[in-house]
């Protein structure tokens, strides 16, 4: 244990040296979850899943225009801008700040839509009760009346699923309307309709009580709706709030992090094996399980505080910059657990990268773009599920992919220790796999001088 | 300055051999040839033992079999009795080495480099911190003993370089090539800390292309080539024995040739 303690005490003191290695382990881990955790909540924002601003030019400004713009501030998906500097835009403005990129999409609601949609609600409802233009309840007679429109400007790059979510939500908000409008019509022709049916039937025969008590609509049905689609997780612990991307994309990050450090401990061990020191230290009382067991030691303990560090980023530097908090998943321990075990097989991976590389060059070339190979394949630059058949087969091989989905069980789903264990095991298994292929390699090639 | 131990302390025995190699072959894989064919030697306590040779001549292979850090394909090498290929852990509390290389890192101070080393050779407390000022100023590094070895001279790094070989006061030191590549200076005082730890009973293998440090130093010269020893005895009975040849360097040109060895 002394032995080992030593090594520790020596190679933390060499990484605390080292400053392009510093930069690896911590600078650009922290940069990436910055920036990518950033960037994809943006992106997130124009794919609709946080909410996004929108230009809304009512030039009605009648009841219709202030539906729309109340019910889409209550579906959570848009911010409502109606100015720019200051001042009210006009459709032309509106229009040109999509084609700029100001804004992803506006929306224009055309003079004189309330008066046209309660005309064609009346004509509509009239159609329906087969009265025609000449029946005396009918109050608008004449030509079929257009169906009135509002149009919504998109900038070409928005995505698909936000294209779709917005427009459904408009569908959404004028379907209501409608309801209402047609309900209003009806609640008010209706009686009139029986009134008239029922004096043309019977003459002057009726008595007037009996018209009277005719009764009316008074029902809102539009906010009284019957069925209900409700969101439910599948995991059984699983968060109140929908995981943001902060959630997602932290942990991601962090993992890619955690397995950047092969190059400098690959880097470590080949200037070590070609400056000889590893020569001096192999003709000492020492075992190269002892020294390998040191290296790794260190680097465990450097990766805990990189991984911590970025958890700190996720849990208060990202909301200060707009993004939500990161929260600590459902089980720390299993956070603990996972955290070293994909720790272990990044340790065991850059062992094995400097046992088997033969210049530096070859480790820090090989290294990265390997990493980057698993990481994708992993999922951490795009989901599995969203990759095709054959890649979701090879991304099983994959490390990164292990670690992702146990801290996504934790960070995610909701999962605990029981969930993540066989990604544990995983982990694990290719830690003491690539130690042993080391190990092997090593005494083959450096003790019989292959 | 006492830095070994007496004989007596150390347990050796009269008649022994501090190092005895027999008949020692190397072929490394995809090699046209081994780069050791049967080698022998055997070098007495407290002698400095001089391995000379060209480059390619098999020296830096014996030392790393010797040093356990290599298997050889036959053969068998003894050091204080212990056998190296059997009993590798019990012969690396017995050596030190200092490489060709300047074994050290670069980015930690020779007082910490000594430190780290002390420690996997199992010195602790004052002894250790006493061991490293005394290495130290056997060196003459005490004034740069808390500098980072990357800003040292090239003769600072090959003084600093044997510290690290002696720090834990080997029974046999094994020196490939330790003073390469430096200025007269310093070469001088190694070789006088050479001398110094001959002096207290510390034996040695060396290796070196400097014929006349092998004249000044050793007891005895193994000149190998190709392999295998082509002379080996005192230097000055060499000498004596070569008519025509007078210094070692001469007699090495005579029996190696003067073709150039990549």
């Amino acid at each position: 244990m002394f032995k080992i303690g030593a090594t520790v005490i020596k190679e933390l003191l060499l990484l605390w040296r080292d400053r392009a290695g510093m930069l690896v382990l911590f600078v650009m881990p922290a940069l990436l979850v910055l920036v990518i955790t950033l960037v994809q909540e943006n992106v997130l924002r124009t794919m609709g899943e946080s909410s996004t601003r929108i230009l809304l030019v009512d030039k009605d400004g009648q009841s219709l225009g202030q539906t729309v713009e109340k019910k889409l501030l209550e579906s959570g998906l848009v911010e409502i801008i109606k100015e720019i500097d200051g001042r009210e835009v006009d459709e032309k403005e509106a229009v040109e700040a999509v084609i700029n990129s100001d804004f992803q999409l506006c929306i224009i609601i055309p003079k004189g839509i309330t008066k046209a949609v309660k005309a064609k609600a009346r004509q509509v409802v009239m159609k329906s009760l087969s009265m025609d233009d000449t029946s005396a309840v009918n109050k608008t007679p004449g030509k079929e009346i257009q169906r009135p429109d509002i149009a919504v400007y998109f900038d070409p790059t928005v995505l698909g699923g936000f294209r779709s979510a917005i427009l459904n939500s408009l569908n959404l908000v004028i379907v209501g309307i409608e309801i209402d409008e047609k309900m209003k019509v009806l609640s008010r022709l209706l009686p009139e309709y029986i009134n008239m049916s029922i004096r043309k039937e019977m003459g002057p025969f009726v008595p007037e009580d009996l018209i009277k008590d005719i009764p009316g609509i008074q029902l809102d049905f539009s906010s009284n709706p019957l069925l209900e689609v409700r969101e439910k997780p599948a995991y059984e612990n699983a968060f109140e709030k929908t995981p943001t991307s902060v959630q997602q994309n932290v942990p991601a990050w962090a993992l890619f992090g955690i397995f950047f450090i092969v190059v400098p401990m690959a880097g470590g061990l080949i200037k070590e094996r070609h400056d000889k020191t590893l020569s001096r230290l192999l003709t000492m009382p020492v075992s190269y399980i002892t020294l390998i067991s040191g290296k790794v030691i260190a680097y465990v303990f450097v990766c805990l505080i990189q991984f911590g560090l970025i958890l700190v980023i996720g849990k208060f530097l990202l909301p200060l910059l707009g993004s939500p908090m990161l929260e600590i998943g459902s089980d720390p321990m299993a956070l603990i657990i996972i955290t070293l075990s994909a720790i272990l097989a990044a340790t065991g991976y850059g062992v094995l990268l400097g046992t088997v590389a033969r210049t530096y060059e070859q480790a820090s070339m090989f290294g990265p773009i390997s990493i980057v190979i698993a990481a994708a394949l992993g999922g951490i630059m795009v989901p599995v599920y969203a990759m095709p058949k054959i890649m979701q087969k090879i991304s099983a091989f994959s490390p990164l992919e292990w670690g992702l989905d146990a801290f996504l069980d934790i960070f995610v789903r909701g999962g605990n220790i029981k969930t993540v264990l066989f990604d544990v095991f995983l982990l694990l298994s290719f830690f003491v796999v690539t130690m042993f292929v080391s190990w092997i390699y090593f005494f083959h090639k450096t003790r019989n001088g292959a | 300055m006492q830095i070994i131990d007496t004989a007596e302390k150390r347990g050796e025995t009269a008649g022994e051999k501090a190092l005895v190699v027999k008949d020692l072959v190397k072929k490394y894989k995809g090699s046209s040839g081994p780069a050791l064919s049967g080698l022998d030697i055997s070098v007495n306590y407290g002698e400095i033992f001089g391995l000379l040779g060209p480059n390619g001549a098999g020296k830096t292979t014996a030392i790393s079999i010797m040093c356990a850090l290599l298997r050889p394909t036959s053969g068998s090498v003894t050091i204080c009795g212990v056998d190296v290929l059997k009993q590798p852990n019990r012969i690396r509390r017995l050596i030190g080495l200092v490489p060709q290389d300047i074994a050290l890192y670069s980015n930690l101070t020779l007082r910490e480099n000594l430190r780290y080393f002390g420690r996997i050779c199992g010195l602790k407390g004052q002894e250790l911190k006493d061991r490293i000022a005394e290495c130290i100023e056997i060196v003459g590094l005490e004034k740069k003993a808390d500098q980072r070895i990357f800003t040292y001279s090239g003769g600072m790094k090959r003084r600093a370089n044997l510290a690290a070989g002696i720090l834990h006061k080997p029974r046999i030191l094994f020196l490939d090539e330790p003073t390469v590549g430096i200025d007269a200076q310093s070469r001088n005082m190694i070789l006088e800390k050479l001398t110094l730890l001959k002096e207290n009973g510390t034996t040695m293998i060396y290796t070196t292309h400097y014929m006349g440090e092998a004249e000044q130093l050793c007891a005895c010269v193994a000149i190998i080539d190709e392999g295998h020893i082509i002379a080996e005895g005192p230097p000055q009975e060499l000498i004596k024995q070569a008519p025509g040849h007078a210094s070692l360097r001469d007699l090495f040109l005579a029996l190696t040739g003067k073709r150039l060895r990549d």
